[in-house]
């Protein structure tokens, strides 16, 4: 089973009736995701790819006990969305969209915390456990990227995983579950608080994290590393490690200030607990195989 | 957005916050009109975004008025394109404290930082005595309590009116975080004054742009950028940074551009331009280009790996582009993706050798950067 969804995960959509709501249900639903539900308010009664449409989120939970939301709503709704989910009793939510207001963010992060709820991304393509099941939008049918193995990924970036993971299945890998935490300042859900899945997951043997400059979270990382929280191989790579100090370069997340969050800091933090830190993409695959061997 | 300091003293101002008596100017006579007003000693403060101004000499104490327009006239002739000085008086400062409210993203939520040695780099102090800074954590849904203003008070060992008055700023600063939807609030130095006054000696405020749609905000003007490109870039929504290195980047995705950057000076590169026209801007392509053109580059390098961002999609748009503007500089492609097949024969038709791999379409880039290919 994948960690976060699988094909019993019982998934709402919402904003099922938008452009992207509409057509990426149709391929979260041929990946194999077991799509309930969907919200619009207003649109009750419509069918999207033959989910049934409902006007409120306590509905449509009541009607098909969902137990996880997709929101593919403007960023402008996007908290009230999360609220709306949390409070029909909903604890896995995936948000892609990008441009939430900040201080949105840090109410949907504490919100998620205090109702012991994942809140993923937002600024993301999502989650997805390739050949089972997805919450997001990855063209899964690419299968030099979306090839189903045994490497779980983390990453803070869209086009970047691509490149990266690609590299992770040149190398002779697939990916167990792939996890968006995305781009912005304060996402949903951070790197380390995914470790203890991959962790207990039985088909995860090793975990690649795609971050970048700016913030702390390839830092917790290594904090879990070192503690032996974590104790499945970390293979790192990081964005911005020429990046010139105080721009912010790419997400909104990516700046280094005063010193703080910078990429030679993060790989240092990662080597010294063991982790492996790759300096180009390419690299990733050969340090898998150094530390799983014939495993894969 | 990050705004200049005479706008963010207007809002602290509105705030009910204190700020010393000043006047925004734009010419040497105006500097005199003001200092008129204001009398001497007076500084002159340069109105730029970089930080630093202190040790970059855009800041000026004047003690009459022959220096003032000496000084003045050095201001406006600087390379820091200083379009704006705010005049101001001089304060007779007792003491300087520093008040921020930032965001901490893992306890999500605000976080009202202060300390009594006002007046120095946070970041430095931060570094060398992290205990002199101190912090409460703000819950958005309860907001600054009174009794977390009181704490802050009390460490910063402050007493009588001014402890009554910097709580009056934080609880101001606090509206002004909140009402104006700001990712940082600063205020570093808090004058206290030697006559009483609790005056905000400086002013730091950066908007989140996320929420401007929910703020009466006016769009940044040309005088917020470093290059007409990257105004323009702005006005397009197409983020975009200004560097004067040979090599234009037109890449798709912000870690992916980001991680070309690295590649591109690992391989002994330099780069003109960061550009991005993936996510929403993937059918953007002419005007993408048009922007690196703007630049002195040598090469323009592109490397995509998008999926909703077709790769097709961008091929079209980028040969398209290259026959509206006929480019006078070559073009190494890596557009890879959602339908990538298409798109090599879409390049191929149009003349193009496209890429694969990153690696060596940076390579590629720096070889023609250097005349070397």
């Amino acid at each position: 089973m994948g960690i976060f969804i699988d094909n019993n995960t019982r998934v709402l959509v919402q904003g099922i009736t938008g452009k992207e709501g509409s057509f990426w249900t149709g391929h979260m639903h041929s990946l194999g995701t077991n799509v309930v539900a969907g919200v619009t308010p207003g649109k009750m009664g419509q069918e999207i790819d033959g989910v049934p449409v409902f006007h409120t989120v306590r509905q449509a939970v009541a009607a098909h006990e969902a137990d996880a939301a997709m929101l593919f709503v403007p960023p402008r709704f996007t908290m009230d969305a999360v609220f709306e989910a949390l409070d029909a009793g909903i604890r896995k939510i995936v948000t892609i969209a990008d441009g939430i207001p900040l201080q949105d963010s840090l109410r949907i992060r504490r919100a998620a915390l205090d109702a012991e709820a994942r809140v993923i991304g937002g600024n993301t393509s999502g989650v997805i456990s390739p050949g089972k099941a997805m919450m997001g939008f990855f063209p899964w049918w690419i299968e030099r990227v979306y090839k189903p193995g045994r490497i779980g990924v983390m990453t803070r970036s869209g086009s970047l995983t691509n490149e990266v993971t690609a590299m992770v299945v040149e190398a002779g890998f697939g990916v167990s579950t792939l996890i968006g935490v995305g781009g912005d300042p304060v996402p949903g859900t951070r790197f380390v608080e995914m470790l203890p899945d991959f962790e207990a997951d039985s088909e995860t043997d090793a975990v690649v994290i795609i971050g970048e400059l700016g913030g702390t979270m390839e830092e917790e990382c290594a904090e879990a590393v070192a503690s032996g929280s974590f104790t499945k191989p970390l293979i790192a790579f990081l964005g911005g490690r020429n990046a010139p100090n105080g721009k912010r370069m790419g997400h909104a997340g990516a700046i280094v200030t005063g010193g703080k969050g910078d990429v030679a800091s993060k790989a240092a933090a990662l080597r010294k607990a063991g982790a492996g830190v790759a300096d180009r993409p390419r690299q990733v695959g050969g340090l898998l195989l150094d530390a799983l061997g014939a495993r894969r | 957005m990050k705004l200049f300091e005479f706008q963010a003293k207007n809002i602290f101002r509105d705030a009910g916050i204190h700020v010393p008596e000043s006047a925004l100017v734009k010419t040497k006579s105006e500097v005199k009109k003001a200092l008129s007003v204001i009398g001497y000693p007076a500084v002159l403060k340069s109105q730029v975004l970089t930080g630093g101004r202190g040790k970059a000499g855009l800041i000026k104490i004047v003690e009459d008025e022959s220096a003032a327009m000496e000084a003045a006239g050095t201001l406006f002739s600087s390379p820091h394109r200083v379009n704006n000085i705010l005049v101001e008086e001089a304060v007779d400062i007792e003491r300087e404290i520093y008040l921020a409210i930032t965001v901490d993203p893992v306890e999500a939520c605000a976080l009202v930082l202060a300390s009594a040695e006002g007046g120095v780099e946070i970041e430095e102090l931060a570094e060398s005595a992290p205990e002199k800074i101190f912090r409460e954590v703000v819950n958005l849904e309860k907001g600054l309590q009174p009794f977390q203003i009181r704490n802050l008070v009390n460490v910063l060992g402050l007493e009588g009116s001014a402890a009554k008055e910097t709580a009056a700023v934080l609880s101001a600063l606090w509206n002004v975080f909140r009402e104006s939807d700001a990712e940082l609030v600063e205020i570093n130095p808090l004058f206290l004054s030697r006559s009483g006054e609790v005056l905000a000696g400086d002013g730091k405020l950066i908007l989140d742009d996320n929420a401007a749609w929910r703020q009466d905000r006016a769009d940044a003007g040309r005088e917020y950028f470093d290059s007409e490109a990257a105004f323009e870039a702005a006005k397009e929504g197409i983020p975009y940074l200004q560097f004067d290195g040979e090599i234009s980047l037109m890449c798709a995705g912000a870690g992916l551009t980001t991680t070309v950057y690295d590649l591109v000076i690992d391989e002994g590169g330099t780069v003109a331009n960061y550009l991005e026209f993936g996510g929403p801007n993937y059918r953007k392509a002419d005007k993408a280009m048009e922007l690196c053109l703007k630049n002195d580059s040598k090469v323009i390098l592109m490397v995509t790996f998008g999926t909703i961002a077709r790769a097709d999609v961008m091929a079209e748009g980028i040969v398209s582009a290259i026959n509206k503007l006929k480019p006078d500089r070559p073009i190494v492609t890596c557009i890879r993706g959602t339908n990538e097949a298409d798109a090599v024969k879409i390049l191929e038709e149009a003349g193009l050798i496209p890429l694969f791999n990153t690696e060596e379409a940076v390579r590629t880039a720096v070889a023609l950067a250097r005349g070397d290919a």
